[in-house]
Formats: C-alpha cells, structure tokens, sequence
C-alpha cells in the first residue's frame, strides 16, 4: 500500500507542475493581446485595420492610412449612424441606391463560438409562439423535450406534461417523416428579437427540418438538403431582413446559408469553417460580409458577395515569429490544462 | 474489532457530524426555499428560462460546503490521534494496522457519503416538484462534484493530519488546495461528466495517502 | 534463560548528531528492567525503537523473537504500553475506553480495571480530558492490567505525577509483575521510583551503555570511597574507579571494588590520604557515581 500511494503521490505532483509551472509562466509573460479590428469596405474594395498603438490608428492591406472620419464613409453600412448624424449618408454604394433605413435593415452581426457548440445540454428548449397576438414576443410558458419517440410538452407552473400539446406535435412531425429523437436543434427563444422563426432542428437520422409554433399549432417543414451534403451543425439566423432562416455546417467542413420561405442552399464561398474549433463572427451588410473566422492557430478574414455569397477577398493576420512566442508555444503544448477556450468541459488535457 | 474503531471514531466525530448534518440540512433547506419563493414571485416560467437560457444553478452557493465540511470532519477525527501522539496507541492495537487505518479513513468517508448522499437526495426530491427531470437531473449532476470534493478534501486533510513533520505537512497542504482546486471551475453547469469517473476513482485511490503519513509516523520522523 | 526483549547493534542518529552506536541489550523473562541514564542519552530512542515508533538506522529488536513493525497481532496483544505522560484516549469516558479496549484483547480482564477505577474519584461518564494527571495514571494502569499483557514497556512513568500516585503506580507495578512472572521494560526520570521496583538496571551514557547488571548487585557493591587528599593531587584512577573528583582537600571516587581492595590500591599507589572512608549507596547516588554528576 505504501508502495502504491508513493507512486500515486509521484505521479499526482508531476501532474500538477505541468499544470501550474506554465501557467505561472503564462501569468508572469502575459502580454496584451494586440488583434486589430479588420472589416471589408466596399468602397475601396478592401480590408480596413484599426489597430491600438499610441492611438487609433487605420489602414488598409495596401497601408494608406485612415482618419476616422474618413474611415466612417469608406464603411458606409457599420458607420451608418455616425454618417447620418454627420449628414453625410451616401445616396448610393457601388452604384446600388442606399437608404438609411435599407443599411439598417440590412445589416447584421451574428457570431458562432465553439463553446456554445461543444457545451453539456440540458436537453429542454422553449419554442416561442411565432405569430403572437401581441406587438412584442413573448416567452411560452411551458418547455418541450425529444424522447425516442416524441416531442413532449411540459408546462412550467404545473410542471405536468402537456399530452395534448405533445401529441399534437408529435403527430405533426411524423407525418412530415420525422425521425426521434432529434440529434441536435438550433434555435433562439428570446423576446428580444423581431421575429420568430422557432428551431433548425436534425433528426435521428440528420434530416433537417423546420419546427415553430404558429398560433399554437405545430409549423413543421422537412428541408431538402442538397445531394451528397450531410449537415453536421445548424444555426438559425433570424436577421431583420428575413432573408435568410438559418446557416448550416456540413462533415466536409462547407458553410452553407439557408433561404427563408424557399428554404434552399446556397453554399458560402469560405474555404473551411468548423464550429467545434473556429469561432466565426461575421459582419454583414446589403453589400459584403466581413466573416471572421477564427482558430488556436491563426485568423483569416474574409469578404463575401452579400448576394450570391462569393468570395471577394482573403485576408489572414500574419503572425511574428519570435523567440519568446516559441517559447510560449511550447510551454503551451506540454502544459496540462482542465479547461479550453474551445469547450465548456473540464476535464484533463496537454496542450491548446 | 473494526466495530471497536468505529466506536472509537464516532466518539470522537458525532457532534461534527451532527453540526454537518445541521449545516447541510439548514443551506439546503434555505437554498430549496429559495427556488420556491422565486417561483412564487416571479412565476415557474421565468425561472425555468432562467436556468434553462443563463444556465443558473440557483443552488451553487453550497457549493464550497463540502470541501469545509470534509477538512473539519478529518480535523476532529485525526488531530486527536496526533495530540500527543495517541496514534501511537492506535497502532499498537492487536489488529493490522492497515486495516485499522482503512477503518477510520473508511468510517469519514461513508459518513460524508451518506451526508452528502442524503443532501443531494434531498435537493432532488424537493427540486424535482417544481422542476421539470432534465432541469433537476441538470442541477444534481452539476452539484456532484463539490460533494465529490468534500471527500477528497477530508481524505486529504487526513494525510496532512497524520503527518508527523510540519515541513511535509505544508507541502502537503499545497498539493491538497491545488487538487481540491481543480473540483471548481466554474465553467458550466455538468461540465465535469466526462471527468467525474476519473475524478471518482482518484479520490478513492487517495485514501491511500493517509498511509505515506502513518508508516513516516512509524518510522519516527521528526522536523 | 529466555530473553524476552533482544535489541542488536542499534545505532542511531537525528539528522548527523549521533544518539548512540552498536548498542545490544536484552531483557530476560520474569525481569522488570530499567533504563536509566541522562537527558539526551537516548531513553526515548530505546523506548520507541522498541514499540516500534522509530526505525533505528542500523540494527533491530526483537521481541518474542520477532521485530514489532511487522509483529503478529497475536504477539502484540501480549505487549503493553504505557506511552510517555500516562497518553489515552482523552476524548473517552472511564466505561468507553474499557469497552473499546476490551474488544481487541481475548484475555481481557475487566474487573481489574473496574477495581483500579473504584478507587478514584471519578464519575463514570467523565472525560479523561478532564482528569488530573494521576487519575489518568490510574486509567492507563488500569487498562493495562485488563490487557494482562507478558511484557510491559512505560515510558517514563513517573512524568507528572505527586509522590502518592508514584508509590501506588509502583506498588500495583511490582506486585503484578511479580505475581505472574510477567517481564517489564521501564524508564523513569525518578531514579529513588525505580530502586523500590526494578531487578535489573541499564545504565546508559551518552553514546553507550555504562553496565547492565541486577540492582542488588549495585547497591550491595558499589560505593562511595571519600577521603582527604593534598590540594591539587593528581590521582590515577585506573578502569576500576568511576568518576574521581576532588574539591579543594575533599576527594571522592565511586567503585565496585571490595574495601579491602580499595585500601591496597591506594597503598601501592602510595595517596597521600586522610580520613579514608567508604559508604554503600543508594540508587540514585550510585547512578550519579556512575555516570557523574554533569
């Protein structure tokens, strides 16, 4: 017994240097983290770099410098407002008329980051009533859960099943050849929002399909998915401009988009994007997105065709190497950690 | 003979176990009547979307409980073995001196378990009234791990107790924190469900620590 | 006869300062044994090398033929220990720790404990915690008594207690011990406790064992030879005189030898003395003759 509780001890304060020792390293050489804040401007046809060092200062890839004045009407979508009180909104952006209130309905910010992905569940959702018959959303008062075998409803003051409810959602979704239970759904209960289009959900055997409540009766939609695409993760959108219902991730790490009403797939012209590792931020307007995708490794932005979604420009921040960066590297690939910036898990693992 | 011991530790630990119980028993309370209280004023559904969309626990107050109840219990049954060095007399019993450590590490432990077990059964039951399985099942398994560390921390304790020098005590102690440390990140309700059946059979296997200090004990070391 | 106790070769030392080096002794059946010796000369070490607290860098003791760190439980119930300062379970009543200590011992005499509790002045459900230390003597006594172990190890059994206490620790001690032919192994800072107790002595030394002999032999032949000699007189002690001293014309020495013996020695040695006498000593001044006085 001995024996084996000194081996145990050995081995339990081995581990512990690797997991304090880097992280006292980390802690002592910890500098700030200068990422500067990159954005595709339509007007110049390239991408704009703000960046902190003894003040603001603005580029773009070709390193003419910026005033922020000037930066405002070269980003006449994400500046709008400081231009409208300025009066300096454009009429028209690349030819194409422009209103005040078109720039603001058609702009969106929108973020997907792998910790929300790779995080336990609870396993109960709320599904919003979509056409409410009040000016504001309101938050249902029950919740719904998959089982093998349905959907199932619970009230939340009696905290008793709502058999009804549920077997009239249940029937809805297998007869549109739903298959429980359902694998994974994206959706967004939140009053705070414009509308609701309920939940993107996959079923036992990854068939998409579209699920809200509309008037307290079930809205079920099965979507057709391109040929050959097997859809890995779902995100369901809700922009003010109603454009678009949802994004989707497929195993070949594609990034599609997916129309609202006519539900098709438009594949989005970025090279890779996988939710389980890449935080995505994406900064639309009527014209591009700036879509941010970001990894342990490096970041890469890049400008999309806000119509067919093509890609119009690349650009990945380079990063220095130097001496203490390596050292760091290092030090960060043999360290045991508990935690991870990509998972909301702990547990025990080496390196980022 | 191992009933004697456990005789002998209940003399020593009821009323630390008694004022656990009532600790427990009271936060708990306090805590389940809180959660219904909430649920009166501001309705079942805001609270349900609480926990549901913010992931808020609502009981995790207790969650540094355990841990301070598992270093007082092995305080009051291990500093009394050292006074004077009573432990002496202990293992001069005519029995195995394994099995008489096993036996007293043994007998804090199953009373924490059965502490802590009756604790977490009672959120259970009391939660699951008013919250839906998931939602409640969410909550336990959540609060798993700070009970899990109130264990390790007793077993823990235990070892830095029964170690004859004050230099080894100390280093002892540093490896104690850091490893009960590692039983709260505050990252996520059921975070730790995939670590928890490692973080399980570690604890079980650091009661053999208590060990180390006993047969340095034996071997009459000294600062 | 048969050794009880047998300790080979001990050697031992806390960090570089050396308690002692290649120190043997043994302890034969039906004898109550004393350790004596100084402060810091290494009664503590023999007594915890023997229960087993303390492992000695080199060497080993045995006890019924067997080293009490691996000791069969069996074996060990027929060893008592009375740890330094009369330590029990302090946190248990008079009746607890009978009926705790009663459930390891088959031979477990209770009314030899209940007797020794009759007599004080204690509540049955009084903590030991808040006894005086000569109550607790009596408890530790008591326990040990019940045990009715072969061999008896005490550690200092003295500590702590009044004149009253020691004399009646030392009467049920020597009437037990020689009752039942059971062997005992005792130190004690009270050197006047242990004449009144002990068949054999160790005399210890920092470093090593002065003499291990039966107490009897002492008293009967060691003494004190006393006389005056001319100031500053440098006298030659040979291996047979321990501990010469002389403070201005007063001399004194300590010796085994006959007094016959001594005479002879002085006359061939031609010492100039005076008023030559020689006393028999008790205990305490022959351990002081032995070892002497610093």
């Amino acid at each position: 017994m001995k024996k084996f509780s000194s081996v145990l001890l050995i081995i339990t304060v081995a581990f512990l240097c690797l997991w304090q020792l880097p992280w006292l390293y980390s802690f002592a050489t910890a500098k700030k983290d200068k990422s500067p804040f990159v954005l595709y401007s339509p007007v110049i046809d390239d991408f704009t770099l703000s960046l902190y060092t003894d003040g603001m200062q603005h580029t773009d890839l070709s390193g003419n410098v910026y005033t922020q004045s000037e930066l405002d009407s070269i980003h006449p979508f994400f500046y709008a407002r400081q231009l409208l009180k300025d009066e300096r909104f454009p009429d028209s952006v690349k030819g194409i008329p422009v209103t005040y209130k078109d720039s603001q309905n058609e702009s969106f910010y929108y973020r997907i980051n792998p910790k929300d992905i790779n995080a336990p569940q609870i396993g109960v959702y709320q599904l919003m009533e979509s056409m409410s018959s009040r000016v504001k959303l309101e938050s249902p008062d029950d919740v719904f859960r998959f089982t093998k075998k349905s959907i199932e409803f619970i009230d939340a003051e009696t905290n008793t099943l709502n058999s009804d409810k549920s077997a009239r959602f249940t029937e809805m979704l297998s007869k549109s050849g739903f298959v429980f239970p359902a694998n994974s759904l994206s959706g967004n209960p939140s009053v705070k929002k414009d509308y609701d289009e309920g939940y993107l959900v996959l079923d036992a055997e990854n068939n998409l399909f579209h699920l809200k409540q509309t008037v307290g009766r079930p809205y079920v939609r099965k979507i057709d998915i391109p040929e050959g695409v097997k859809i890995k993760n779902i995100f369901i959108t809700e922009f003010r401009n109603r454009k678009s219902l949802g994004f989707a991730s497929d195993t070949e790490n594609n990034f599609y988009v997916i129309e609202n009403k006519t539900y098709d797939f438009h594949k989005i012209g970025i090279p890779e994007f996988i939710p389980e590792k890449n935080a995505m931020m994406i900064y639309g307007n009527m014209v591009d997105w700036t879509i941010k995708v970001s990894s342990v490794e490096k970041v890469v932005y890049y400008a999309v065709d806000a119509n067919d979604y093509s890609l119009i420009k690349t650009y990945e921040e380079a990063e220095e190497e130097t001496f203490s960066g390596k050292v760091s590297k290092f030090v960060t690939a043999t360290s045991l950690r508990f935690t991870h910036p990509l998972d909301k898990y702990v547990y025990p693992r080496f390196g980022l | 003979m191992i009933k004697a011991i456990f005789y002998k530790e209940w003399i020593k630990t009821k009323w630390i176990f008694i004022l656990s119980a009532l600790a427990l028993f009271g936060f708990a309370s306090y805590l389940i009547f809180n959660v219904y209280r909430m649920i009166e004023l501001k309705g079942a559904v805001h609270i349900w979307e609480v926990m549901i969309q913010r992931d808020v626990l609502f009981i995790d107050m207790i969650r540094f409980v355990p841990p301070v109840i598992g270093i007082l219990f092995a305080i009051t049954q291990f500093v009394p073995e050292m006074q004077r060095k009573c432990l002496k007399l202990t293992l001069h019993l005519p029995c195995d001196a394994q099995k008489i450590i096993l036996s007293m590490v043994g007998y804090g432990a199953v009373m924490l378990l059965l502490l802590f077990s009756a604790t977490l059964a009672c959120f259970y039951v009391n939660l699951r009234i008013i919250l839906v399985e998931q939602i409640a099942n969410h909550i336990i398994l959540s609060a798993v791990v700070w009970f899990l560390s109130g264990i390790l921390a007793y077993l823990l304790t235990a070892w830095c107790v029964l170690e004859p020098t004050w230099k080894r005590r100390i280093l002892n102690a540093v490896v104690s924190i850091l490893l009960v440390k590692i039983f709260f990140y505050n990252v996520a309700g059921e975070a730790y469900n995939s670590f928890l059946p490692i973080l399980l059979l570690y604890t079980a296997m650091a009661s053999s620590f208590v060990f180390l200090s006993v047969s340095r004990f034996k071997e009459g070391k000294q600062d | 006869m048969e050794n009880i106790i047998e300790c080979r070769n001990l050697t031992h030392y806390y960090n570089k300062r050396k308690i002692y080096e290649n120190l043997s002794f043994s302890v034969p059946k039906g004898r109550i044994l004393g350790l004596l010796g100084k402060n810091g000369t290494g009664k503590t070490t023999s007594i915890n090398i023997l229960s087993g607290y303390l492992k000695p860098k080199e060497g080993e003791c045995l006890i019924f033929g067997e080293n009490i760190v691996d000791m069969r439980p069996e074996l060990r119930a027929k060893i008592g220990l009375l740890i330094e300062g009369h330590v029990q379970y302090d946190f248990m009543n008079i009746e607890q720790i009978e009926k705790f200590y009663s459930r390891f011992y088959p031979n477990w005499k209770r009314e030899a404990y209940y007797e020794l509790m009759s007599r004080l002045k204690v509540a049955p459900k009084q903590k030991i915690s808040r006894m005086s230390c000569g109550q607790r003597s009596q408890v530790a006594l008591g326990l040990i008594l019940a045990q009715d172990p072969e061999l008896l190890i005490l550690d200092d059994f003295s500590l702590g207690l009044d004149p009253g206490y020691r004399r009646l620790f030392v009467d049920y001690l020597k009437e037990y011990a020689n009752s039942e032919d059971k062997t005992v192994f005792l130190t004690s800072h009270i050197i006047q406790d242990m004449e009144r107790l002990i068949d054999d002595c160790i005399i210890m030394d920092y470093g090593k064992i002065l003499t291990q002999l039966p107490v009897q032999h002492l008293l009967d032949n060691f003494r004190k030879v006393s006389c005056s000699l001319p100031e500053r007189y440098k006298f030659e002690a040979n291996s047979d005189f321990y501990n010469p001293a002389q403070i201005g014309n007063n001399f004194e020495v300590y010796t085994f030898l006959p007094e016959n013996d001594i005479r002879s020695y002085f006359h061939n040695q031609q010492i100039p003395n005076d008023n030559f006498r020689t006393e028999i000593l008790n205990l305490e001044d022959a351990f002081i003759g032995l070892t002497g006085k610093y």
